[in-house]
């Protein structure tokens, strides 16, 4: 298994699609130099013609689903190929039991969850007995749990069947501890292939635990909480207990009561009940599916049909509207790029500064202050994904909104851009005293920022308490650090240097 | 109710379209929207292409309204009932034959109506057809043959459910903005690329899983043509067949 790491916009993905030929036969651009795949160059044959050797699996598999019934799906490339119904038929059974969707055989792939999509992609490839699988950021979208299912399949499958995968991935916290090589990409577009521990050793792209190995001076980089464990008992044992930082609350800024949604037959919300405060940072997790963006949607107010009551700063959510709806709350959605429609970043930071009757400039003066380097004649389209949140970030924020509200702002996002938004939000809501919420499935993010977790189950309120207790009261969302130095309760890595040093 | 061949729909659209025109005739055109609505609420699926209908049915008649004012405004006058009266317009002599305004009859107004309801019959029947069958299964039927021409209709077909679902999740980011009754281009704009990149991934998702490779191509489950789909397709022919000896 390969690991393709790198900062957005490098050119990971150019690189897995140069392996079954979609670059450049379906992009256009000038190829220098040759890639075989099984003896085959990818120069001389269409991706077609390699589709029995390859598996590709897309950043986003809904788009690339050719048809609607699972089993029709899984068949469907095999079809294609003109493959005899009856070996046809076995290789769809003994796919549907490898990656136990047997049950989901007849159902509609747009009524899947996320993991459960991502699955039948993954099968979809591998039903053509492919030599090599290739798979965009397979995990980005995924809850830890669904994430930690796709990456164990993918494991075994490497081991039974010594298929060839290569894998693109921000998380290396979710897929570092199953990678044989990794090829690390630089921002020249210079490429490294290498064993783990040689990479990582000097790689800024790195995982909690390589961080906390560096920063406590050990001698080696352990790639597994194991690993890393084994080397720091002594540590666990000497470390004084770190005080809790004291949370100064200011007034509720949002509040629900007994809030619910349906969806036809379904519901998405039930009876939800709580209160967010000024100068609190809270995540909102749960499985995909739990009803997270429902909640977020009703919050802001685009959610009408709900009952029961959400007030912002003493606003009803449903009676938010233009002007005072910008100056209350600020909501960037999943796509931050829905939200922007100029042509430019300047035009688009011209927008808002008109929007909200600031002087002109101001907008863009806060994007540069979060982005540098970034130039103002560029389409938004031409971002990259961490320039383009950002671009999203500053227009809201030029409004100065009481509450921020970001759905799964971490997609896509490299270290580094994780990094300047985990500042640029704690330094918004304690500066300021105002109120972040924040959908994500990133454990690592909401252990580095949020003050307060709340659990989303089924659209109900199953968990609602302090970062410390909600993360380590189950496995699967611990973050690393917390692993290794479990039963110790430290998150982060400046946890763990805090309660060394003291 | 089983699940109708994929082509059915489609070809029983194209009859009721060419009955609707060789007819000319308003009754036809109102009777086949009230059908083809009837069909889609009682048959379309629970899925994000069912939607395109009513999209459909939206266009339909912003354009029937647009006709009918045009029409009784400019043109040439037809003798009849009067109804009210506009003033005339001056125009330049080389305009000659064109007026604007003037006296409005009432045949003016029906036959402004009645041009305009055929053409809503037609993009409401092709709406139909589309929220009736999915794309999907459109394209598992289309002959490996004409590769180039299958991944274009799919292309086509699947581009309008792409438009009707990007519409709304942008309409409502833009609202996030504070933007009450967003521009038509602020719309317009990142719709065209979101629907253009969707419709790209789905070609080249096709192209790397051997679309379009082997001439010959084999059935997992075949497509049926049932028993059902003969009586769909006949009864549009009969319609057709009718118009076409009977009306003229």
């Amino acid at each position: 298994m390969v690991l393709v790491i790198g900062s957005t916009g490098t050119g990971k993905s150019s690189l897995l699609r140069l392996i079954n030929g979609l670059v450049p036969h379906h992009t256009g651009g000038i190829l220098a130099g040759d890639i075989t795949v099984d003896g085959i160059s990818t120069q001389l044959v269409r991706p077609g013609e390699l589709a029995h050797l390859v598996g590709i699996v897309g950043q986003n598999p809904a788009q690339g689903f050719v048809t609607d019934i699972v089993e029709e799906e899984l068949a469907f490339g095999m079809e294609t190929l003109n493959i005899p119904p009856d070996v046809m038929r076995k290789r769809v059974e003994e796919v549907l039991d490898l990656l136990a969707l047997a049950h989901l055989r007849n159902r509609a792939i747009s009524t899947l969850s996320g993991g459960e999509q991502q699955r039948v992609a993954i099968g979809s490839a591998l039903v053509m007995n492919p030599k090599v699988l290739v798979l965009d950021e397979p995990t980005s979208a995924l809850d830890p749990i669904a994430a930690e299912e796709v990456l164990s399949i993918l494991h075994r499958l490497v081991h039974d069947l010594s298929l060839t995968v290569v894998i693109a991935e921000h998380r290396l916290e979710r897929v570092i501890g199953f990678a044989d090589r990794i090829i690390h990409i630089a921002g020249d577009g210079s490429a490294e292939i290498n064993l783990p521990e040689e990479i990582l050793k000097r790689s800024d792209i790195a995982p909690p635990i390589v961080h906390l190995a560096r920063a406590l001076g050990l001698s080696d980089v352990g790639l597994s909480v194991r690993d890393v464990r084994r080397m720091t008992e002594e540590i666990r044992n000497s470390g004084k207990d770190i005080a809790a930082p004291k949370l100064q609350l200011g007034d509720i800024s949002i509040s629900t009561q007994n809030l619910s949604l349906t969806y036809g037959k379904k519901r998405a919300l039930n009876n939800v009940t709580t209160q967010i405060y000024q100068g609190e940072i809270v995540a909102l997790m749960g499985r995909n599916g739990a009803g997270k963006s429902s909640l977020l949607t009703t919050l802001v107010g685009i959610n009408k049909q709900s009952s029961g009551s959400s007030k912002i700063c003493g606003f009803e959510s449903s009676d938010l509207k233009g002007q005072v709806r910008r100056e209350r709350v600020g909501f960037i959605p999943q796509e931050p790029s829905d939200l922007l429609y100029g042509q430019s970043v300047q035009g688009e930071c011209q927008q808002a500064d008109k929007d909200c009757q600031i002087s002109p400039g101001t907008t863009f003066a806060l994007l540069q202050r979060i982005v540098p380097s970034i130039n103002p004649e560029t389409h938004p389209r031409d971002l990259s994904e961490g320039q383009r949140l950002a671009l999203a970030l500053a227009i809201i924020l030029s409004a100065q909104p009481q509450v921020l509200i970001l759905d799964e702002p971490t997609r896509g996002l490299d270290y580094q851009s994780k990094a300047l938004l985990v500042g640029l939000l704690k330094n918004f809501a304690k500066e300021l005293n105002r109120s972040v919420l924040i959908a994500t499935h990133d454990v690592e993010l909401v252990a580095e920022l949020c003050d307060r977790v709340i659990f989303l189950a089924e659209g109900e309120v199953v968990a609602d308490g302090p970062t410390l207790d909600i993360l380590l009261s189950s496995p699967a969302f611990a973050p690393q650090v917390a692993k290794v130095m479990a039963p110790r309760q430290w998150l982060t890595v400046s946890d763990v240097l805090r309660a060394v040093a003291e | 109710m089983k699940t109708l061949h994929p082509l059915t729909w489609w070809i029983w659209s194209l009859l009721i379209v060419g009955a609707v025109i060789s007819a000319n005739n308003s009754w036809l055109a109102g009777a086949s929207v009230a059908g083809a609505t009837l069909l889609v609420w009682r048959y379309a699926p629970d899925a994000p292409w069912a939607r395109s209908f009513w999209f459909s049915l939206k266009i339909g008649a912003l354009i029937l309204i647009i006709r009918t004012i045009v029409g009784i405004l400019i043109g040439v006058p037809i003798p009849g009932t009067k109804i009210f009266e506009l003033p005339i317009l001056p125009l330049p002599d080389w305009l000659a034959g064109i007026r604007i305004g003037g006296v409005i009859t009432q045949e003016r107004l029906l036959s402004s109506i009645h041009e305009g309801l055929i053409i809503v019959a037609v993009i409401s029947l092709f709406g139909a057809a589309v929220s009736l069958t999915s794309p999907h299964k459109l394209l598992r039927v289309t002959p490996i043959v004409i590769y180039e021409f299958g991944v274009a209709t799919v292309i086509a077909t699947s581009a309008l459910p792409n438009l009707v679902q990007s519409i709304s999740r942008i309409r409502r980011a833009r609202l996030l903005r504070g933007d009450e009754k967003p521009s038509w281009r602020s719309i317009a704009l990142p719709l065209l690329e979101d629907s253009l990149s969707r419709s790209l991934e789905l070609a080249a998702a096709m192209d790397a899983r051997g679309y379009g490779v082997s001439r010959k191509r084999s059935r997992y489950r075949p497509i049926l043509w049932r028993g059902t789909d003969s009586v769909v397709v006949l009864t549009a022919a009969l319609i057709l067949t009718f118009t076409l000896v009977a009306l003229n």
